[in-house]
């Protein structure tokens, strides 16, 4: 297996650290980096996949950084990280070469799955498509497989299933996996039951298309996607 | 009432009141004055009788006797210290044969040793007679002074106030976020220079107050968020870590809270910067699509709910709007019809060149539902959500100059946003009224 090298532009040292800590336990190669010129001289030495960049560095704006990655290589992927959520920013970000944009607080198991959607589109080229065991996804096309039945989802739970396979043996939270599923802004995302709802629907469908019924309910938090099932209960 | 008709009427008062005492002035003057120039002559008329006497001539048939009586009165009735009085009153006028004011004045004179009580009288015009005339003179004056007090009051106090009107204009005008102080114009008058200078101090003072606080919102979003973001990744992380059940409910709670705080940071970011317009439209956007895609997106919880969705969109309606905000209109507004509906409930959305008209079934509301557009009010307070959405959405019609209204009627739920600002959105209810009869399924 490939592993990931992330580079992770940060100036809070708490936050890097969380990002750091879950990162790693998927197994990629993360390096911190809380200035903007610890930075500099961490692009120009080291080639990484992803960049995960702070708009708001203490030394300056993280948006020249991008011009310099931009510049430089044009292999990796920058993913912003912001407190701001102007959306000035996010098109500027977006316009001078960033993958994507993130607004703070979010959910980790969130940035995660940002980081596997720019890579899968950066990276795979062609047929863009997610797989665990008898799960097949295909990003383009939106279509779940079990095996070589094609599973009829619906594009939510499409998304819900895609969000649990990137983040395999990860407690998600419901909130997590509703500003996954219906963005930021709704004032809507408190009513829990749809979330309980899309993956109610979602088990049921797997398992009558013959596949595992990998996701489990983690009492009090939320959900949990295991990869280590081996037979249908 | 206008600043100009209270003075003038003041005027008119006060004009009245001069008027009706100055005519019983001048009444009674005249009055007097009539008397006394009377009195003089018959005085004089009195002398001349008595000098006749004294001279001892027979005067019979002179004019002076024509209207003149002469008495020989015994001496204990000659009135001590006085020699000559006049009364007033009606009396037979024989020659133009009715009783006329008389006017007598008697002297008393001692010729030779004899008592003379003479006295001679006339008729003069009386008070009845004089009244008209002088009422008639005061009416015509009165009239003249009205009108000019009018006129000038109109003129003058058009000219004087013309300072304080440039004011409250430059007031009405003023706003807040525009963030522009304001320019009041000179004025020679030292209570409106007080004024101007006492609202130029206030209103750069409210601008001063309002760019401070807005800073401060700004800044404690913004830098709330990174703590936030921090607390909630080590609640993910301690998540899997191995939890006890009671642990997990404990951070479950906890990660609700924390919920509530970042939904609450970004939706007052969010209105903080509609307000500062930072949205504005490139192009004008095909609404209808818009309306359609954000019904799409919430298909699955409509659904879910078994709710029964009609739509009626008008092909083809654009508006200068950004592509976020309408986005943000309409998914708060349709997320609200979700949230709010009862099971098996109805929405009916309704779009036309004319406004947008969302309806659902839901439980009435607790507060009055004008009331919903403020922040952090909520229709049931026992609802999980923070009461945000329908300020966002009023503030998004505030910025587009669009009205909004919210009606509960008969079990329905009614939001109405009419695009055309000068119809206000309460006539695209009336409009709907007839389509909207339908009874609630059980």
């Amino acid at each position: 297996m490939y592993y990931m090298k992330v580079l992770i532009i940060e100036d809070h040292q708490e936050l890097a650290r969380n990002i750091h800590d879950f990162l790693a336990r998927e197994g990629y190669i993360c390096e911190l980096c809380s200035t903007l010129e610890g930075a500099r001289e961490k692009i120009s030495l080291f080639q990484y996949d992803c960049i995960l960049l702070d708009i708001g560095l203490p030394d300056g704006n993280g948006m020249s950084l991008l011009q310099q990655i931009r510049a430089e290589r044009q292999e990796s992927n920058v993913l912003i990280i912001s407190a701001r959520n102007a959306l000035d920013d996010k098109i500027i970000g977006l316009d001078k070469g960033a993958d994507d944009y993130l607004t703070k607080p979010f959910h980790l198991a969130e940035l995660h799955a940002r980081i596997r959607a720019i890579y899968r589109r950066k990276n795979l080229g062609g047929a863009n498509i997610v797989e665990f065991n008898e799960i097949s996804l295909n990003t383009d096309t939106f279509e779940a497989r079990i095996g070589a039945s094609l599973l009829d989802t619906t594009r939510k739970e499409f998304d819900l299933l895609l969000y649990f396979l990137v983040n395999k043996n990860r407690v998600l939270s419901r909130q997590s996996i509703a500003a996954h599923l219906w963005g930021d802004y709704t004032d809507n995302l408190a009513n829990f039951d749809f979330v309980y709802q899309h993956v109610k629907n979602l088990r049921r469908k797997i398992s009558s298309a013959g596949g595992m019924d990998y996701i489990s309910t983690v009492y009090g938090l939320g959900y949990k996607f295991n990869s280590h099932k081996h037979e249908p209960e | 009432m206008k600043l100009t008709n209270k003075f003038t009427l003041w005027y008119f008062a006060i004009m009245l009141l001069v008027l009706l005492i100055g005519g019983a002035i001048v009444y009674h003057e005249i009055q007097w004055k009539i008397d006394r120039v009377e009195v003089v002559r018959h005085q004089r008329l009195n002398d001349l009788i008595a000098q006749q006497i004294r001279s001892g001539g027979d005067y019979s048939g002179h004019p002076t006797r024509k209207r003149a009586s002469i008495l020989l009165i015994p001496a204990d009735s000659v009135p001590k210290g006085i020699s000559s009085y006049y009364t007033r009153g009606s009396g037979w006028n024989p020659e133009f044969q009715a009783n006329e004011y008389r006017l007598v004045v008697t002297s008393f004179y001692t010729i030779a040793g004899q008592h003379y009580r003479i006295s001679t009288y006339s008729f003069i015009p009386s008070f009845y007679q004089l009244l008209p005339g002088v009422v008639d003179s005061f009416k015509w004056i009165l009239l003249l002074l009205l009108v000019l007090v009018g006129i000038s009051g109109r003129l003058i106090s058009k000219y004087i106030l013309a300072p304080f009107k440039r004011t409250l204009r430059v007031i009405q005008f003023f706003d807040l976020k525009r963030k522009e102080p304001i320019r009041l114009p000179d004025t020679q008058t030292s209570e409106f220079k007080e004024l101007n200078e006492f609202l130029i101090k206030m209103t750069d003072k409210a601008l001063e107050d309002y760019q401070s606080l807005k800073e401060f919102t700004e800044n404690a979003s913004h830098e709330l968020q990174t703590p936030t973001a921090i607390i909630r990744g080590k609640l993910e992380l301690l998540m899997e870590s191995d939890i006890r059940d009671d642990q997990a409910i404990l951070i479950a709670e906890m990660q609700n809270a924390l919920e509530r705080l970042s939904r609450i940071h970004s939706s007052l970011t969010l209105l903080t910067k509609l307000e500062n317009q930072e949205y504005e439209a490139a192009a004008p956007i095909c609404f209808s699509d818009f309306t359609r895609e954000a019904l799409d997106a919430f298909d699955e919880l409509i659904e879910m709910k078994s709710i029964d969705l009609q739509i009626n969109i008008e092909e083809n309606i654009y508006l200068p709007l950004h592509i976020a905000l309408a986005d943000l209109l309409l998914t708060n507004l349709v997320s609200n019809a979700i949230r709010h509906n009862i099971p098996q409930g109805r929405i009916r959305v309704n779009l036309s060149k004319a406004g947008l008209v969302i309806s659902n079934t839901g439980k009435a509301p607790e507060v009055p539902t004008g009331e919903l557009f403020e922040r952090f009010k909520k229709g049931n307070s026992g609802s999980d959500s923070i009461g945000i959405g329908l300020a966002i959405v009023r503030q998004i019609c505030d910025l587009m100059n669009f009205n909004v209204v919210y009606e509960y009627a008969s079990g329905y739920h009614h939001l109405a946003i009419s695009f055309l600002s000068p119809v206000p959105a309460s006539k695209l209810l009336q409009n709907l009224e007839v389509p909207l009869q339908y009874t609630l399924q059980p």
